[in-house]
């Protein structure tokens, strides 16, 4: 047992050396990735390491970084691009939702595109609007996409290495706060992966079920943990992928808790957590609830510049915290 | 002038027939508003507020914290102005003590013994069994909640254990009711034994064990419904009582007339289908029994049947129930916006209590 304590961008750019090392054609593209290490430091030292032919720095042009890396992926190669904020998607938006969705569905199976695109998402940094999205409902309801959003530094590895894996188009959402910060588990030093499509119980309880995506996983856990001490028993799920989705460990929970609450980031309109509440409602564990389903998420509004007011637009570990003593208390 | 009214010992439930006084919320001399909580009262399945029937003043306390008491007797009387109070469910009709007491008046509850009558009869233009409409709860604070809000797994539990959730006293938010609400409720043996006895009624051929025992109510609605509306959501209501079934199903019978005779066509489950889409059924089917071509296919399987007597201009009737049938309706004249809705019912299926609150959950879903 490795007993390393990660950050998520080491843990990142180990899973990414792990694939360069077992694939030749394995390469990574991006604004900054190369000579710079990467706007988030993620990529860091592997330009130096493997060279300007596998870790190449682009020109500001998201299209066509997303569009080259879908061409290499039909030609053989498997690409990772870096798109140095998730709101610079919408950019790339054609090349990721109509070419690199959709080639292996219209091409009769015959081609697949071995693509990841990595980006940081999220708020939280003090960079405004166009610079702190949580855009994960945009790329969850493109079919054709599978669509990773890992919450710590262990599973960053392995669900990379299965995503690098993967014949799919995946998106990989990494949250910013989470590049910096060490995990709480370990991050193992083999390749092992992370089967995509998998969700992860992160603790449970017999009180509430708690289903959150990305860094939201980190705040509701640090409120399980102070509502445990005061016996409450929270049982934590971290989707992992959201999509596909794994839903089972949720159905199987909430027959136990009958509460059930959902976290996300991003704004609470259309939001990707509304599908966990959706197929709830229409799953045959619907009649064990004994509370309505509580639904914490951002506002809907761009995300403000002055920090308090970023603050207040998504949930804060102060709000899950006291969602989840009121459902728990009032519903019984 | 006022008048001395005795706050009864409610009848809360189908079996109650006694209640322990947990406490007063008024003393001597009170003054006290309609709505007002006079006291608390304890019963083997619920706790309850009794509230204040009308304006006024407490005269004088009867029974004592602690006290079990029969359901009727008073608790304590108060002095009221007001005249008219809405009619008591609770009591035998035994009158309470003390006098004078306000007239507690109103009854809209006839109960005439009526032999069941296998063919239609021309009704006579009786006057209206009640002279006024009357809110159906009031005085006796039984729970009557029609539109039941209750959390899924509380549903469940509910129809796993015969639970009516309308007598279930909700602690969630909104009123809403509870799982643990529904765990600490007990079966009203009441409703286990008539839906017993429905089943053995069923297995002996019904016809056999049928008493004469009936009752009507009548109420004045709105008149802006049709036929169709009005088959429609009697239909929905009965669905929702299941132990008042004889049948599988909800045949909705309407009488015809024509030259050629009355014609009970029978409308089979007709809230499964669309308003619109039986409403063309209804107008299709009226047409035809006019001219005295109803398909024989309709003319089996009624379960309840309405009569309507607008077209007579008449305002009112006793509707007869038909063999087999615990339930019918007649529909009467009342003004230009208004029509009167009566409805019997057979008291060997169903109390009092049932038919009030069959005929306002019709009227309150119209």
């Amino acid at each position: 047992m490795s007993d390393r304590m990660l950050t998520m961008a080491e843990a990142v750019r180990e899973a990414m050396s792990i694939a360069f090392d077992e694939r030749p054609e394995v390469f990574l593209l991006g604004e900054d990735v190369g000579i710079y290490g990467g706007a988030f430091g993620v990529s860091g030292d592997m330009y130096h390491r493997y060279g300007s032919e596998r870790v190449l720095d682009t020109p500001i042009a998201e299209l066509g970084i997303v569009g080259a890396a879908v061409g290499a992926a039909l030609s053989g190669m498997r690409p990772i691009v870096e798109i140095q904020f998730s709101d610079f998607t919408a950019q790339a938006m054609d090349q990721i939702a109509n070419q690199a969705a959709k080639i292996h569905f219209m091409l009769g199976g015959a081609l697949h595109v071995p693509m990841v695109l990595r980006t940081p998402q999220g708020s939280g940094t003090g960079a405004a609007a166009q610079h702190s999205q949580n855009l994960e409902p945009w790329f969850a309801s493109v079919p054709g996409l599978k669509v990773v959003v890992p919450s710590n530094p262990a599973d960053a590895k392995g669900l990379l290495l299965a995503s690098i894996d993967d014949p799919n188009p995946v998106i990989f959402l990494e949250h910013k706060l989470l590049y910096k910060i060490p995990g709480r588990d370990p991050v193992p030093e083999g390749s092992e992966r992370i089967p995509l499509g998998v969700a992860k119980v992160v603790r449970e309880g017999k009180d509430l079920t708690i289903v959150a995506t990305g860094i939201m996983v980190n705040k509701s856990y640090e409120v399980c943990e102070k509502l445990a001490a005061e016996g409450i028993s929270v049982t934590l799920i971290d989707p992992r992928t959201i999509s596909p989705l794994d839903m089972q460990p949720v159905y199987e929970s909430v027959e136990k808790t009958g509460r059930l609450m959902v976290v996300q980031e991003g704004p609470a309109h259309a939001g990707f957590i509304n599908e966990v509440i959706a197929q709830m409602a229409g799953s045959s564990s619907f009649g064990s609830l004994i509370a309505p389903i509580k639904r914490l998420a951002g506002m809907n509004i761009p995300i403000p510049y002055a920090p308090q007011l970023e603050k207040a637009a998504v949930p804060q570990i102060e709000d899950i915290e006291a969602a989840a003593r009121e459902i728990v208390k009032n519903w019984r | 002038m006022s008048f001395k009214y005795p706050v009864v010992m409610p009848k809360m439930s189908m079996t109650m027939e006694t209640g322990e006084l947990l406490l007063f919320h008024v003393k001597v001399g009170d003054q006290v508003k309609s709505g007002d909580v006079l006291f608390e009262v304890m019963t083997d399945k619920i706790d309850m507020e009794v509230e204040a029937p009308a304006d006024g003043v407490i005269e004088s306390l009867v029974g004592n914290p602690g006290d079990v008491i029969e359901i009727g007797k008073p608790v304590l009387i108060m002095l009221t102005e007001t005249e008219v109070m809405a009619f008591d469910f609770g009591g035998d009709s035994a009158a309470p003590v003390a006098e004078p007491v306000a007239p507690v008046v109103a009854a809209p509850v006839v109960v005439e013994p009526v032999v069941t009558a296998p063919v239609v009869q021309q009704v006579a233009p009786t006057p209206p069994p009640v002279a006024q409409p009357v809110a159906p709860v009031a005085a006796a604070p039984i729970i009557v909640n029609t539109s039941v809000k209750a959390v899924p797994k509380a549903r469940v539990e509910a129809a796993n254990r015969g639970i009516d959730l309308r007598t279930v006293h909700p602690t969630g938010p909104d009123r809403t009711i509870t799982f643990s609400d529904v765990n600490s409720a007990q079966v009203d043996p009441a409703v286990l034994k008539r839906q017993a006895a429905n089943k053995a009624l069923i297995a002996k051929g019904i016809e056999m064990t049928r008493g004469i025992a009936q009752a009507s109510f009548n109420r004045r609605a709105n008149a802006n419904f049709d036929h169709a509306q009005l088959i429609s959501a009697w239909a929905k209501v009965l669905r929702g009582r299941p132990d008042l079934a004889v049948h599988q199903h909800v045949g909705v019978s309407l009488i015809i007339e024509s030259k050629y005779g009355s014609a009970l066509p029978v409308f089979r489950d007709p809230d499964l289908v669309s308003v619109d889409q039986l409403r063309t059924l209804v107008a299709s089917t009226t047409e035809a029994a006019k001219n005295g071509k109803v398909p024989i296919a309709m003319l089996s399987g009624g379960t309840t049947t309405i009569f309507d007597l607008t077209t007579y201009s008449m305002s009112s009737a006793t509707p007869l129930l038909f063999p087999n049938q615990v339930t019918s309706l007649t529909i009467g004249y009342d003004s230009e916006s208004t029509k009167n809705i009566s409805l019997t019912i057979d008291l060997n299926f169903c109390d009092f209590y049932d038919g009030a609150l069959l005929l306002d959950a019709l009227i309150a879903s119209l």
